[in-house]
């Protein structure tokens, strides 16, 4: 079975668009533009999430892969997870200081839980979501 | 830096002993997948894994592994036999 490059990138997409969506709609009724029943609307992109993280990181095991100790890997497991972490690291870094910035420019003060939780998942599935976007294959028979 | 296409005849050994990816992977220590990788020559491998390879095929490591398009592995025997046979008539 080889699984379709097109078919994991169209699931990334969704399933970072659907994190600001939700992101979106939190924060939106948190400044009081829309009423508080609207947060359940957030029950949409939260499915998104979930069936579009299955897709991309749990079926291609690359959520696995990418949380693996480096031991368990072979070399170019290795220099494979070595290259996204470091360019995920730099991704991340501008990511937060964006983030931190319009915090303060549209005056939500400091980060809260939510956008911390957002944060900590964009750490852990960028690794991940690099190698889904940049492999042709990933999972392959014997 | 960038480094050169390495060429190797891993798939037609492999397909020669009748081993598969995942018997050969578990011999040498890798996953599956890499022996996948090696045959589509998108991934160069270590000295230490090219190594293990040629002991698995009880082959000299440039016999597996070339920086240039590799011939078929009978024209490589003709001709290193060609070349014995030159330096025993000398």
């Amino acid at each position: 079975m080889k699984e379709l490059q097109s078919e994991r990138r169209k699931a990334l997409v969704i399933n970072y668009l659907s994190f600001i969506l939700f992101l979106s709609i939190f924060y939106l009724v948190k400044a009081g533009v829309f009423p508080l029943i609207y947060l359940s609307t957030n029950l949409l992109p939260l499915s998104g999430i979930v069936f579009s993280f299955h897709i991309a990181f749990g079926k291609s095991h690359l959520w696995k892969l990418t949380h693996s100790a480096y031991k368990d890997l072979d070399e170019r497991e290795t220099e494979l997870v070595f290259k996204a972490t470091t360019i995920s690291y730099s991704i991340f870094t501008i990511i937060c200081l964006v983030m931190i910035y319009v915090f303060n420019f549209i005056g939500f003060g400091p980060i809260d839980v939510v956008l911390a939780a957002f944060l900590l998942y964009l750490a852990h599935s960028l690794p991940a979501a690099i190698i889904a976007w940049n492999q042709k294959v990933i999972i392959e028979t014997e | 830096m960038k480094s050169r296409k390495i060429f190797n005849r891993i798939a037609v050994l492999r397909s020669e002993r009748n081993v598969s990816r995942k018997e050969l992977a578990d011999s040498i220590g890798v996953n599956f997948q890499t022996i996948g990788y090696l045959e589509r020559e998108e991934y160069n491998p270590s000295l230490d894994l090219a190594f293990k390879l040629s002991e698995y095929f009880n082959l000299p490591v440039e016999m597996i592994f070339s920086t240039q398009p590799m011939k078929p592995l009978s024209v490589e025997l003709k001709n290193l036999k060609g070349g014995n046979d030159e330096r025993i008539a000398e």
